[in-house]
């Protein structure tokens, strides 16, 4: 009975496995496959002939290697100034005293409800005739406001769980408060401050609709608004995709792989358990 | 430690700016657009009173966005949630390799939803898909399904690829849950006699509730509010017939380019989503008492 039970576990286990890397796998055969192999019957599992083509394509003939360091760029100066705004806001919000910390969590729980894409056509109406529409720089500012509140609770979470006397301590001893955050505090939060900085890297480096309503040079576009054009195409051609698909998502994996337990332990304490 | 009013100003000021520039002025600005005859076609910027509302209401896409934003909602959460929490229970106790194991099962949860959807896309495909191969090899379908231009599947081909995409978020917020519980209660409740059925029902559930209530009540805004996957999977298409809530919207920005209306859609999803939120809130606060 107790093998049983172990058997249909690990069977299970199994199923989990497949189902989550399948489309991994399959994203991964169709970038290596060449033109002819793609829609020839019967399907192959695994590419007769395996070519670089499409990888070659992308970055040569498409601005993808333009649209990736464009990516980098947005993507790791928002992370930057969203973890830092918001390790000052989590900061306080951590400490109880604070009076209005309820009717803060609660702006910040309305911010969920209004995400990007719903906000996009009046962003564009307002930054628009300012001229502050097609620019790198304003994308950040908007990921960076974006991503500063679900950091605020990450951080929060995270500065929960150091001890107040060591901050009373380095008080005692003659610390600004500013000086005790940035000498006393954040080091400690190293691994929670690393884990938030992931996430909005992470997110930032997704983002698409916002993207794809303020970005029109090609020049400026970045990962996901150049894959968006490709679907706009009446034919796409699907192995230069996948190649795409896997440029755009791996960074996103390893990211999330090396950062996962410490971004579980900021969202389970910072959000879920309150 | 955090007395000083100065101080905590300062603290929040910079927080503040950001999410009243970046969300509640476009949110107040979105409010009023809702009101306005604002197509960029065509732009008068009038007012024009609940028209778009109207205008919402008397399409027939609409109506249907609103049938199909309730499927998706639904069956999404009731499927990433089961699926989920049966992945966490399986991952409870250790074994050789978890961890590896979690990082590569768990990886879903960091890819877009919009690259998400292009794969599936891919796999969907009407003739070339290995979904459609792998069901013909397995003898559950006879012929090919053009399963995205089908408006009987469209829909729920991308809900199967946001129940895959879902399943890692509650694995692994459940499993976090899962291992603070107290190990001495389940000793306690095998001395007593309890099956493994009894002390689930007893001890597991009621630990666990709290981060069950708080992840599907997050969660369900978070799907209401997930138009990438449609988005790139079907763009709401064949004629309109998969389109939710959220994907209408953006196609009335990105194709009609009728702001109007959709904001007005905007402002219909933010009632939905607030009116919600209030009585999961309040019911499973009386309810479960936690």
């Amino acid at each position: 009975m107790k093998r049983l039970f172990v058997a249909l576990r690990i069977l299970a286990l199994a199923i989990f496995l497949v189902c989550a890397l399948f489309p991994l796998y399959w994203t991964l055969v169709t970038s290596l496959k060449g033109p002819t192999e793609m829609y020839t019957y019967p399907i192959t599992y695994w590419p007769k002939h395996i070519t670089f083509e499409n990888y070659r394509y992308l970055l040569k003939s498409l601005n993808f290697a333009r649209y990736t360091l464009n990516s980098i760029f947005v993507s790791l100066f928002s992370a930057l100034i969203a973890l830092i705004v918001a390790s000052f806001s989590g900061y306080v919000m951590a400490r109880k005293q604070f009076s209005a910390n309820k009717i803060l969590f609660f702006l910040l729980f309305i911010t969920q409800i209004i995400p990007g894409f719903m906000l996009m056509s009046s962003i564009y109406v307002m930054f628009g005739p300012i001229g502050l529409v097609d620019n790198l720089f304003v994308l950040i500012f908007l990921y960076t406001g974006i991503m500063v509140p679900f950091s605020s609770i990450m951080m929060k979470g995270f500065f929960q769980r150091i001890p107040e006397s060591i901050e009373e301590a380095a008080l005692i001893d003659g610390c600004k408060k500013l000086q005790m955050l940035f000498k006393v505090v954040f080091p400690v939060t190293a691994p929670g401050l690393a884990a938030t900085f992931c996430f909005a890297f992470v997110n930032c480096w997704n983002e698409l609709f916002l993207a794809i309503m303020l970005l029109n040079s090609e020049s400026k576009k970045t990962i996901p608004v150049g894959l968006n054009s490709f679907v706009g195409k009446a034919d796409i051609d699907w192995g230069a995709m996948a190649a795409g698909v896997l440029i755009a998502l791996l960074p996103a994996m390893l990211i999330f792989a090396f950062a996962q337990k410490y971004i579980v332990q900021g969202l389970t304490q910072g959000a879920v358990k309150e | 430690m955090v007395k000083d009013r100065k101080f905590i100003f300062f603290m929040i000021l910079p927080s503040f700016l950001f999410i009243s520039i970046v969300t509640f002025l476009p949110a107040i600005r979105s409010v009023f657009m809702a009101f306005q005859d604002y197509n960029m076609y065509f732009l008068t910027k009038k007012f024009i009173g609940f028209e778009n509302f109207t205008d919402a209401f008397s399409d027939p896409i609409f109506v249907q966005a609103v049938k199909n934003t309730a499927v998706w909602v639904l069956l999404s959460l009731l499927l990433q949630f089961t699926l989920g929490f049966s992945l966490a229970l399986l991952l409870r106790k250790p074994f050789k390799g978890r961890g590896v194991y979690t990082a590569l099962v768990f990886y879903p949860w960091a890819v877009s939803g919009f690259v998400i959807g292009l794969q599936w896309r891919w796999m969907f495909h009407g003739s070339a898909g290995v979904i459609n191969d792998l069901l013909l090899k397995a003898g559950l379908i006879k012929e090919r399904i053009a399963f995205l231009s089908d408006p009987h599947y469209a829909l729920y081909s991308a809900i199967v690829a946001n129940i895959w995409y879902g399943i890692p978020f509650f694995a692994i917020m459940l499993l976090a849950a899962l291992q603070s519980v107290p190990q001495e209660l389940y000793e306690a409740a095998k001395i007593d006699g309890a099956n493994a059925f009894r002390q689930f029902i007893n001890i597991t559930i009621p630990y666990v509730k709290p981060v069950i209530i708080n992840t599907t009540l997050i969660r369900f805004i978070w799907i209401v509010n997930f138009p990438d996957i449609i988005f790139s999977m079907t763009n709401g298409g064949p004629a309109g017939s998969s389109h939710i809530l959220s994907t209408l919207l953006i196609s009335k920005v990105y194709n009609e380019y009728n702001y109007g209306v959709a904001s007005a859609i905007g402002v219909i999803i933010m009632l939905i989503l607030v009116t919600y939120a209030y009585f999961y809130l309040k019911f499973s606060r009386t309810e479960g008492g936690f």
